[in-house]
């Protein structure tokens, strides 16, 4: 029974970590509208309730980069080096396109869980 | 742990730390200096929220929130697998046929019985040799079809990339009937060739089949006859491998043409074994004879009998083996034609209604 329970539990942070994914890109975009350095982008989602660790954040950010969603620039602050990144021309409008595609899913979805 | 003086030292520490378990490139650097700035932002904010310098504890309370320095390289490292979730399925697949039904049988039926007649018959010395011989037999054949898998994995990347596929040329519809699965006909064939060239490349290199025994043992005559009969078979098997992948949609195939080689098979077998029992008695060598011109040979005389046994052993074993399996594909044979039948004269009724 015990282990039954720990592989429930297993099994929904399994699909937590799923549901949260996608969720968190999408988020970090809306966030990087305006310039951040990655500490104030964490503290920014953390505040709204999306709590992000630095281990999952940095290859994030690095990966939206790499696929031309994002760009960065290092830059010094309060006398110390700081990359701040920045939503591309070509991440506004991915996240536009992203942005509606949620509002599609949020709905379609509130009417599944409304029905059930 | 060693106290610090000053406790912003931990971070570089820690850094040092992570650094330690990722690989050593630039991008691996801008992401630790990023994780450094972070964790410099939050001891800056606890500092402002305390209302004082962080001490060491505080600097390791943050450290601790963030995870073991291994924990963290391995998220921030790029995500990369030895053998992937594609082809893990084969190499296991692979792993097991090589491991249990090559491997151990060769030492079992021929390396085993010349270590124990080299041993003098001494039981125990030949199985301690042979378990350590197997040991490192299991673990070079294993490093070797990993070391393969893992380059498959690494040019699989580049191949699958510039893969064009057009939807047209895919096979037709598969009949429900149909069992042999592609990873299946694909290793099927693969072994049949890697079988086939090994049976070939016998007469050239004994050693393949005699291993250190070869040095003074030769195949006895009775081969020159079963050879090409043998060599044939193989190759059918082969044939039958590619006919399988190339036409999925013979469903009819793979069962007919499985109980044709093996009733091929136990044939073959079955010559052999009474040309063997034919051997005069008193120099019973069907399989192996000492070679010409080898020295000390009683020592031989007697280590060419075991391995005669081991052969005559594992063949008799084969042919118990094949007439069960034709036995089951006997009966899979017989349900696939009664299924086909089954399934004509449903079609003809629905038409017929």
């Amino acid at each position: 029974m015990a282990n039954g329970t720990q592989g429930d539990a297993e099994i929904f942070e399994n699909l937590k970590l799923e549901l949260r994914r996608g969720c968190l890109t999408l988020a970090v975009l809306t966030q990087l509208r305006t310039e951040r350095y990655g500490y104030t982008l964490r503290k920014a989602l953390a505040d709204d309730g999306l709590e992000i660790d630095e281990g999952t954040l940095y290859p994030l950010l690095r990966r939206l980069e790499s696929q031309g969603l994002l760009v960065s620039q290092w830059r010094e602050e309060d006398k110390r080096n700081k990359r701040f990144y920045k939503l591309s021309s070509q991440g506004e409008q991915t996240l536009k396109l992203l942005m509606d595609e949620w509002q599609r899913i949020n709905a379609s979805l509130s009417k599944i869980l409304q029905e059930a | 742990m060693s106290k610090v003086k000053n406790p912003m030292e931990l971070i570089d520490r820690y850094l040092q730390a992570v650094r330690f378990w990722l690989p050593k490139t630039r991008r691996q650097e801008e992401l630790l200096a990023e994780l450094g700035e972070d964790l410099r932002s939050q001891i800056e904010e606890k500092e402002i929220a305390l209302g004082r310098p962080a001490n060491e504890e505080d600097v390791s309370t943050i450290l601790k929130r963030c995870g073991a320095p291994m924990m963290v390289a391995s998220s921030l490292a790029p995500k990369r697998h030895l053998i992937g979730p594609t082809l893990y399925p084969i190499y296991t697949f692979v792993l097991k046929m090589v491991l249990l039904w090559i491997l151990v049988p060769v030492f079992l039926f021929i390396v085993g019985p010349v270590n124990l007649a080299n041993a003098g018959g001494n039981v125990g010395t030949a199985i301690a040799q042979t378990m350590g011989n197997l040991w490192s037999g299991v673990f070079i054949a294993a490093g070797v079809i990993t070391l393969v898998f893992a380059v498959l994995e690494r040019t699989q990347a580049v191949v699958g990339d510039s893969c064009k596929w057009d939807p047209s040329s895919l096979p037709p519809l598969e009949k429900q009937e149909r069992k042999t699965s592609l990873v299946q006909a694909v290793c099927e064939l693969g072994f049949g060739w890697f079988g086939l060239i090994w049976l070939l490349l016998l007469p050239q290199y004994p050693v393949l089949i005699l291993g250190p025994a070869a040095a003074f043992l030769r195949a006895a005559p009775m081969w020159h006859t079963f050879y090409l009969p043998i060599v044939l078979l193989a190759a059918a098997g082969v044939v039958r491998s590619a006919v399988i992948l190339v036409k999925p949609q013979w469903t009819w195939f793979p069962p007919a043409s499985h109980l044709l080689q093996t009733a091929l098979s136990l044939l073959l077998l079955r010559f052999i074994l009474t040309a063997a029992g034919q051997v005069a008695s008193g120099n019973w060598h069907p399989f192996v004879v000492v070679a010409e011109g080898v020295s000390d040979s009683v020592k031989f005389i007697h280590i060419a009998a075991i391995v005669n046994a081991s052969i005559l052993l594992s063949l008799a074993c084969t042919w118990f083996g094949l007439c069960i399996a034709a036995g089951i594909q006997t009966w899979e044979f017989m349900r696939f034609v009664r299924n086909r039948v089954t399934g004509v004269n449903q079609i003809v009724n629905l038409h017929v209604q």
